[in-house]
Parts: C-alpha cells; structure tokens; sequence
C-alpha cells in the first residue's frame, strides 16, 4: 500500500529542521525586521526601581552568569549600568559563578572606566555617563563559591566573606566608598544579574526574603517563570526575563543595543517554532485521522 | 563508628544551622560567618578534586589506548596549558608598576614626552592621546602642576603603569613605559584562552539547543488531549507576546502573554514551589537526623 | 583606539572555527566535535582549578592561616579561636583530598560530606520555609479584591506602579492634584506638565481591561472587576494545583474536578514556561550568530577581523573535514564487508 504524505513526513530527517532553523537565526541579521521593542510591566518596574534611586546610590550589582547566557543578559547589564551611571551611583560587583570573572573584568574595562554614552553619542539623547575610578567610584569584590551560604553571608558581613579585601587586593578599609557598607542591607538597591543558580532565586531564599531587601533581577527566559511568582509577592521589585526583556529595558534607558537588535532576529526563530509545532501537529492529526479511515474501511 | 560519628557531625551543624536562624547573639552570628566560610571552602576544594577526579580518569585512557584516546590527550594538554597559564609567573621577575621618569631643564612652557610602544595606550589626566600607529613618541606642552600619566594597552593581560608627575614650566619630562605582560588568573595566556576556547566553546555547547527545540517542535510536541493543546497554546501565545512582532501583529498578545505569566503560570507554579518547599525541608530534616545517610556512602 | 593585536585577531578565528567544530554535532558526532569538546573540558578543568584556588581557598585558608597567623605570631600576638576554627576547615579539605586519593582512607572523606550536606540542609529549611512558603502563603491568603489606585490621593510607589507610571510621571501628578483635582483619568492624562513622550507612554497603555484605565479611577471605592477575577483565578489555580499534588485521597468525584482544573493550570504555566524556553534558546543561537559575524566588537576591529570570509572558510573546512571522513568510514565499511 503507498505511504501516505503523513507517515513520511513524521520521519523526516530532523537535520533539515536544523538548518531552516539555521537560517532563521543568521538571514535576519542581515535582513532585520526593524520592529521596535518594548519593555513588559515587570521590566518596567525594574526600570522604574533604578529610576527612584536617589543621586550618589549605592548598589551592589551581582553578575551571575557564563558566556552562553550572555546574549540574553548582558544588554540589561549594560543598559543598567548606563542608567546607575548616570545617577553617579556608588557600584559595588561581586560574583558566585566561576565562570564569570573574566567576563566581569571584561565589563569593568568596557562599560565601567569608560563612558559608555558620551557626549555627542550618535542615536542618543539622554543624559551623559563618565568614566568610573576603580575604589573611588565602583568597587569589585571579585568571585567567592559557596551558593546559597555564600549568598546569606553576603547579607551579614561583605568583609568576611570577601576576606576583608577588593578583587585587586586592596584591603576594603582603605577603600572609602565602602564605609558603612558592611552588608547587603546597607545598599539602596540590589540588581541581580543571573542566569540560573546560584543566583536571584538564591538571593531570595537566602537573604532577600529575611532582610527585605529591595532587589531588581534579571534573568534568562528560561528562569523567568520561576522568579515571576516572587515579583508578584514583592520579594523582587522588578523582573527582566531573557532578550526581549533587556531589549524593553534598552528602550527604556534609551539607548538601543544588542538586545534591541537579538529581539528582532528572536521574531524569525519564534515564528518557525510555532510553524514547526503547528505543522507537526496538522501532520499529526491528518495521519491518525488516514489511520482511522483505513481502520474503518 | 567510621558511619556513625560522621553522621552525628553533621546532625551537630545541621542542627545549628537551623537553630542560629533565631538567636540574634553576635557570637552566634560570628561563628555562623565562619561555618559558611567553611562551606565556601570545602565548596572550592570539592571543585578542585572534580578536575583531579577528571584527569584521574582520563590519564588510564590514555595508557591503554582505548578508542578516542588522542582526544584526551587534547584534554590533559589543554588543562596542563591552562594550569600553566593560571600560574602568576610574572611574580618571579620584575613587572614595574611605574613607568621611568626622566626630568631635565629645557627653557619653554612645561613639556611633557612619553616614549611607549605603539600598542600602547597613553593617556594624560583625562586626555586619551590618540593612536600613534608608527610608534611615534607622544608630545605636548601641559600646563604646570601635578598630572597623571596612565601606560596601558586595550587588550587585558597586561599591569596598567601610572606615574603622577610634578611639572613646571622650563622643564621638560620623559617618561617610558612598557606595560609588562602577566600571568596568572588576570594574565594575558590566561583571559586569551577563556575569551576565544572556552567562552566560544561553553556558548556554542549550549546554542545547540536551539536547533533541538525546534526538532522536538516538530517532531514530538503533540495536541493529544485538551492538557497538551492547553500547554501548547499557552506556548504559542507567550512566544508571540514577548517578541516585538507579537506586539506588532496585535497589542493583545502582550497582554494576554503577561496575563498568562500573571494569573495561570504564576497559579501553578507557586503549587509548585510551596509542594517542593515541603518536599526540601522534609529531606533536610531527614538529613540533619540521621534518617537519610546515603550520602555518606554505601555501607553508611 | 589602537589597532587590536594579530594575536587576538588569530584568538577570533580561532573562536570561529572552535564554534563552527561545536555545531557540525548536529549533522553527527564527528571528530571535529570531539576535537572542540575535549579542548573545552581540559581547559574548563585548568580554569576551574586556577579560579578556585585563587579566589576561594587562597584567600580564606592559606592567607587566613598562614599569612595572618605568621603575622600576629611576629607581632607577638597569640592565634585566636577564629584561627583554630580555620584550622578545622583545613583539616577538613585535607579529609576531602584523602577521600579522593585513597581508596583504604576513602571513609574520611565522610565527615567534610556529612558537614556540606547537613549543613546546606539546616540553612535551607529555614530559607525556603521563609520565601517559598511563607511569603508566598501570606500572599495568596491576602484579598482578591483589587482597588483601582485613586490617582487624587494615591502616594508615589503606588502611582509608579500603574501602567505607563514611572517615578517622574507620578512625582508630576502628584503636583498637578494639589493644583486641581483629576476629574478623570483622561484628565490626569493631559495635564500640562507632563512632557510629550510621557503622555505619549501614558497614552499606549490606556485600556479597560488590563490598562490604566482598569488600574487608575479618581476617587475611592472603584474596583478593577477583571484584577478581582484574575485575583480569584489566581487562587483557584493555586488551591486546585495543591489538591492535584495531594495524592492521600483518590482524585475522584469532586477532588477529581478540582484536581482537573489543577493540572489544567499546570499545563498553561508549562506552556508558557515552555515558550520562554524556545525563547532562550533560540537568542543562545542570535548570540553565536552575532560573534561570529563580528557583531559584538568595533567597526574598526571587525575590518581587521574580516569576520563574515573566516566564518565561510571555517564553515568549509569543517564541512569538508566532515564529507572526507565520511568518505573514509565508508571505504572503511565497504572493505570491512567485503
């Protein structure tokens, strides 16, 4: 008996799907849709959060991520970096991946001791930012292990648990931004980075919940269901998920970046997943439905 | 004794984990600080014995040539190279953290000369010099006072040399420099090989599974029933109301993806997290009295 | 800037061809994938061991005990408790090399484990019982109702917090009703202080449903009708999740209704959870799209790069590696038949 389209179709060589998803990824950079992104309500509370800090805040910033996560990331980081700039906040960097130190050393040269929107910035029209002084303006306390015990004594002795001295081995004492910053609490805002754990949801349980500490996250979409429900009760005040969520919040500090950029092409990829899964299906039922025809006749 | 003392051990601290949680006493918050440090360490060394463990295991491999053995040869080269690498040789010799300084009378305003590889990145108090591709040695006139002058190169890896110099008018100054390379974690072997094998590499092992999703789109994502056409419609809707085309298409896709976040996803999801919190606490009660033991081992 | 150094510009192909090696894994497992897998974990393995080292143990045992313990012994000082407390740490990293190295003193290793073990435990019962729990019980246990924020008396966070709100639109409106009270949302909308792109951000969000004009009102006592359904919802899905979870009693009858509803708001939330995977791993993808093609560096550095001819030359070698080698497997195969 001839096989019928459905029953070939199902064993189609899953490579060929790898390669349309291939060129979903790579023809829009070339042939971007230009559509503009806009920032979800959670993004905005997190935008809104930095937004009243008060001139000369200070924060603590966790960066909390790898390489992969990093396209879904690292605009929020930038743009938020931006806006804390800005404000001349008082920046204090910590991490607990291992993965992530160079990648923080990386962003204290290229978004931190520069300008990232000087003046005469091309597409830009907001505020300008300076050139931040390391142990002046911004500290970097470096890398500790440890998950969520090094998390919780973050939230009772910074000193402690970074041995009482910044990654370049200043002692912390003779550092002056960091009177009166002896733990998570004594910060005005708390931004996590975090791109799985340890990370926001670490910083919840362990801290974050039991201090009342205000703290914005951003996270990759993959975690954004997870984190959602502690936006909701208020244990995050504001919640970035994944590219379209950096995207929203370049938007709304103004400057467009790679996110607004990797939103677009996300439009391609999206729409050949749900075709994939709309085809699939009409495949699917067309083959049980020819099953039951032959059955019944 | 060789089950039963480790086990009362961690009962001890088990215990007085949860138990520190309600004694505000500063002694109580100290010796919590330094059991956390504890965990921090004993944290980084178990990372240190997995690599051991690895090559441990990698290394009879190579000995009895099983299949794909040249790979692990790789494997040992790239962690000996890496290791190599991390290690802060600079510390043996001399790395100068500040540039020479030479100063000489020279009738005229202040001048200020800097002598640095064309590489190299000078700047002067807030002014940056721009690039000198042929290596030519930077000049200006400065006003007199104090100024800073910063040798560094854009590339990480190297120590930035700074030299605050004191300059007044009838003086010329010289200073030259050349921003030692390091080793190390900060070094420049060190950050090349994160940025352009293990970065690339880490990223690209997990942007695989974008191609993977959308086969198992195809292939394996079935409306079988009215649960799985609802998770699959929740999908649709969600993926097309956190891109920019959703909003494009129509403004109620945005809506209704955050709607779906808010009042269904979050619904489930904080069931979820209130069964898994019982769960949690419910095998670390069991851990901390002694009930669960197979952590310790096979014969605990 | 200067010009970026050859040996990065090398680093950059490099980068290229080790991503394009990862990638031919989806064709088949194949040497090229095995070369770029067994680089990745020798040099993860010299990384991790560097990091930890440097940034973990140095610090808090070999400078906490011997360096600072050397020094007050020189000042003349004596070791305090915290030192001896150390000590112990670094008798128990000892125990954890000895469980690692030996196999007849493996059961040493058991007391490092049981404190790790235990430990984490004890800190964990009481972190989720605070955030996964009680946080999230004192929410759900809170009103359904939800009250539109009166824009004539509503403080600053709650008018942040409105639809289109951000602190200096809330910081105006609160001036503007001390002029003159809003007699409407449209009202509160156009006030003259605001600037063009605010009211234009105001504008976007208005809506009777879930916009602002379902969340604002100007004067008390109104309430958002679809928030209070969306509030009851919200509650229904939560309690009928935990009967679904709760397999003491048969799902049957009532319970088994219930438990319907449950994992039918299960499944909505995997479906949207699901979604916003596809959506993370298809910008893991962008982000390799956008490195290779040398997106995420300089004009100037790109030039020097020639990102988009060294993508097609690696993409070439590999393929052709690959087609070789297949090739070979199956002379290989034809002869071994034979």
């Amino acid at each position: 008996m001839k096989e019928h389209w459905s029953d070939r179709l199902q064993r189609f060589d899953r490579r060929w799907i790898f390669l349309v998803m291939g060129l979903a990824v790579v023809v829009p950079l070339f042939f971007p849709l230009g559509l503009p992104a806009k920032p979800d309500r959670m993004t905005k509370a997190a935008f809104n959060a930095v937004d009243a800090l008060p001139e000369g805040a200070r924060v603590f910033v966790s960066i909390d991520l790898d390489p992969a996560s990093t396209p879904e990331i690292e605009p929020f980081f930038r743009a938020v970096i931006l806006q804390l700039k800005r404000k001349n906040a008082k920046l204090v960097f910590a991490t607990t991946w291992y993965q992530a130190p160079p990648l923080v050393d990386r962003y204290m040269r290229e978004t931190i001791e520069v300008a990232i929107a000087p003046a005469g910035t091309a597409g830009y029209s907001g505020l300008n930012d300076r050139p931040y002084r390391k142990n002046v303006d911004y500290v970097n306390l470096g890398f500790r292990d440890g998950k969520g015990a090094i998390i919780q004594a973050f939230g009772s002795s910074l000193r402690l648990a970074f041995d009482n001295h910044a990654d370049d081995g200043t002692a912390l004492e003779r550092i002056p931004m960091m009177r009166g910053l002896e733990k998570l609490a004594d910060f005005d805002l708390i931004v996590l980075v975090s791109a799985g754990s340890p990370g926001a949801k670490e910083y919840v349980q362990f801290v974050g919940t039991r201090e009342r500490l205000p703290m914005i996250a951003a996270c990759t979409a993959v975690s954004t269901t997870d984190l959602a429900p502690y936006f909701q009760t208020g244990q995050l005040i504001g919640l970035v998920g994944g590219m379209a969520g950096s995207a929203g919040y370049e938007t709304l500090v103004g400057k467009p970046g790679a996110g607004t950029a990797g939103a677009d092409v996300l439009n391609i990829g999206n729409i050949v997943v749900i075709l994939a899964i709309v085809f699939g299906n009409v495949v699917y039922f067309a083959g049980r439905y020819h099953r039951r025809q032959r059955g019944a006749s | 004794m060789k089950k039963t003392l480790p086990l009362l051990f961690g009962m001890v601290f088990g215990a007085y984990a949860v138990i520190e949680f309600y004694i505000p006493h500063h002694l109580v918050g100290s010796l919590s600080d330094e059991l956390r440090s504890w965990a921090a360490i004993l944290a980084a060394a178990a990372f240190i014995i997995g690599g051991i463990n690895i090559l441990q295991v990698t290394w009879p491999k190579i000995r009895r040539r099983e299949p794909d053995w040249q790979y692990k040869v790789v494997l040992l080269a790239a962690a000996a190279v890496m290791l190599l690498a991390g290690l802060p040789w600079h510390k043996l010799g001399d790395t100068p953290a500040t540039p020479t300084v030479l100063i000489e009378a020279v009738p005229g305003p202040a001048h200020l000369v800097v002598n640095a590889p064309a590489d190299v990145t000078i700047q002067v108090g807030a002014v940056i010099a721009p690039p000198r591709p042929d290596g030519a040695r930077y000049q200006a006139d400065v006003g007199p006072g104090t100024v800073e002058v910063k040798l560094s190169r854009r590339v990480p890896g190297y120590r930035t040399q700074l030299a605050p110099i004191t300059i007044t008018d009838g003086q010329r100054v010289t200073v030259t420099g050349d921003p030692p390379m390091l080793w190390g974690r900060e070094g420049r072997v060190f950050v090349w090989i994160y940025d352009h094998i293990f970065s690339p590499s880490n990223a690209t092992m997990f942007a695989l599974l974008a191609f993977f999703v959308a086969s198992a789109a195809f292939r394996a994502f079935r409306a079988r029933n009215l649960e799985a056409a609802l998770l699959l419609g929740a999908a649709i809707l969600m993926m097309l109301g956190r891109a920019p085309l959703g909003r494009a298409i129509s403004d109620v896709f945005p809506d209704l993806a955050q709607w779906i976040l808010d009042v269904p996803s979050n619904g489930g999801r904080r069931a979820i997290m209130m069964g898994a919190a019982i769960g949690a606490i419910a095998t670390a009660l069991r851990i901390i009295l002694g009930i669960e033991r197979s952590h310790l081992g096979s014969d605990a | 800037m200067t010009e970026l150094p050859f040996v990065d510009v090398v680093g950059f192909w490099v980068a290229t061809f080790l991503t394009f090696c990862c990638l031919s894994f989806l064709y088949k497992d194949n040497p090229f994938y095995k070369l770029a897998e067994h680089l990745f974990i020798g040099v993860s393995v010299g990384y991790l061991i560097i990091l930890q080292w440097g940034d973990n143990l140095q610090p808090k045992l070999v400078d906490a005990l011997f360096v600072r313990g050397y020094r007050a012994l020189a000042e003349g000082g004596s070791l305090d408790r915290w030192w001896v407390m150390r000590g112990i740490a670094l008798v128990l990293v000892v125990m954890l090399f000895v469980n690692a190295l030996s196999r007849r003193y493996k059961w040493v290793g058991r007391y490092p484990v049981a404190f790790v073990v235990a430990f984490y435990a004890g800190l964990q019962i009481n972190a989720v019982a605070q955030s996964e729990l009680g946080e999230q019980i004192k929410f759900s246990a809170s009103t359904i109702d939800a009250p539109k924020v009166d824009l004539n008396s509503a403080p600053l966070d709650q008018l942040t917090s409105l639809p289109g709100g951000s602190p200096s639109i809330a910081e105006k409106l609160i001036v503007e009703r001390a002029r003159a009270p809003f007699t409407s949302v449209d009202d509160a909308v156009t006030r003259p202080s605001l600037t063009a792109p605010e009211r234009a951000d105001l504008a976007e969000t208005r809506g009777h449903l879930v916009g602002l004009d379902a969340r604002a009102a100007v004067g008390p006592g109104e309430h958002d009708r679809f928030g209070i359904v969306s509030n009851l919802l919200l509650l229904l899905g939560l309690l009928s999740s935990l009967v679904y979870f709760y397999f003491s009693v048969a799902h049957q009858g009532v319970i088994g209704k219930v438990s319907r509803f449950g994992v039918w708001t299960l499944m909505i939330g995997f479906g949207a959870s699901f979604g916003l995977t596809v959506q993370g791993r298809i910008s893991l993808a962008i982000g390799r799209a956008y490195d290779v093609s040398g997106r995420t560096v300089g004009p100037t550095d790109a030039a020097r790069i020639h990102s988009l001819p060294v993508a097609v030359v690696c993409l070439l070698l590999v393929v052709g590696g690959i087609v070789v080698w297949e090739l070979r497997n199956r002379r290989r195969s034809g002869k071994d038949s034979a």
